[in-house]
């Protein structure tokens, strides 16, 4: 879980368990994110700026999730923002999961974690739950036995117990 | 200060219509999640925040920013970083 200090920092503790379920996580989000496919371009430039998105959202649910329309009525609109943003967000995400994996590799406890690590970690960690729960097909929040035993279940409720620990730490 | 031309204003009259964000409703976004996020990115004061993340949650969007094309693309390109769920359009 994650606690803020005194002095306004935070720290994370973690169960050699949690630290393990967490890794193998973030290492299948890393895959996930490594499916998106990008745009063939001949331009070099244009790839070096990360203009060589997809313009078209993914066929996955959870991926369609992760990177949604720009427009909800304007497919051309859409399609260029995915181009011009989408290379960009993976990256932004891929950087995020090798923050969290610097506190994970850490193995005391509490880890102090930086304030640029508690945004990765936040962003990562419901990137997490944002996957999970598209694949679970949480549609309704009241239609959802939340209570299951499931072990993907207690996953995600674990996930969001992880999370609600650091926006308190952070509010 | 001189007068602007007739043709510069009505330029600017078109290409001043606002957008908007609009955030959406989704089941799985934690609503502290949501308020953290509208006070973090956007700087609005907790009430105003939570005001906004409950006409999410009970209209099914909210608009949450309005400005130019540009500025609202940076918005969405954000609240998507979030794994908020944002469109942009123009406020019509």
């Amino acid at each position: 879980m994650f606690e803020s200090e005194l002095d306004g920092g935070i720290t994370i503790s973690l169960e050699a368990a949690e630290r393990e379920v967490l890794g193998q996580l973030f290492d299948q989000m890393r895959q996930l994110l490594h499916e998106l496919n990008a745009q063939e371009t001949s331009d070099p430039l244009e790839a070096m700026l990360g203009m060589n998105g997809s313009t078209q959202i993914s066929d996955d649910p959870a991926l369609a999730r992760l990177f949604p329309n720009g427009y909800s009525d304007d497919e051309h609109a859409s399609a260029d923002f995915r181009r011009f943003t989408e290379q960009d967000l993976r990256q932004q995400k891929i950087a995020a999961l090798s923050d969290v994996r610097e506190n994970l590799n850490d193995h005391e406890n509490p880890t102090t974690v930086s304030p640029q690590q508690a945004q990765s970690w936040l962003k990562a960690v419901n990137d997490l739950r944002l996957v999970l729960g598209t694949r679970m097909e949480i549609t309704q929040e009241s239609d959802f036995d939340f209570d299951s035993d499931e072990p993907e279940v207690n996953l995600y409720n674990y996930l969001t117990y992880l999370q609600g620990t650091l926006i308190d730490a952070l509010s | 200060m001189t007068a602007l031309p007739i043709e510069d204003i009505q330029v600017n009259v078109l290409t001043d219509v606002p957008w908007i964000t609009l955030v959406w409703n989704d089941p799985i976004n934690l609503m502290a999640y949501v308020t953290y996020v509208f006070q973090t990115y956007f700087g609005y004061d907790k009430p105003k925040a939570e005001k906004l993340m409950l006409d999410v949650h009970e209209k099914g969007r909210a608009v949450v920013s309005t400005g130019s094309r540009e500025e609202m693309e940076r918005d969405v390109a954000a609240m998507h970083s979030y794994g908020l769920w944002a469109t942009l359009q123009k406020d019509i």
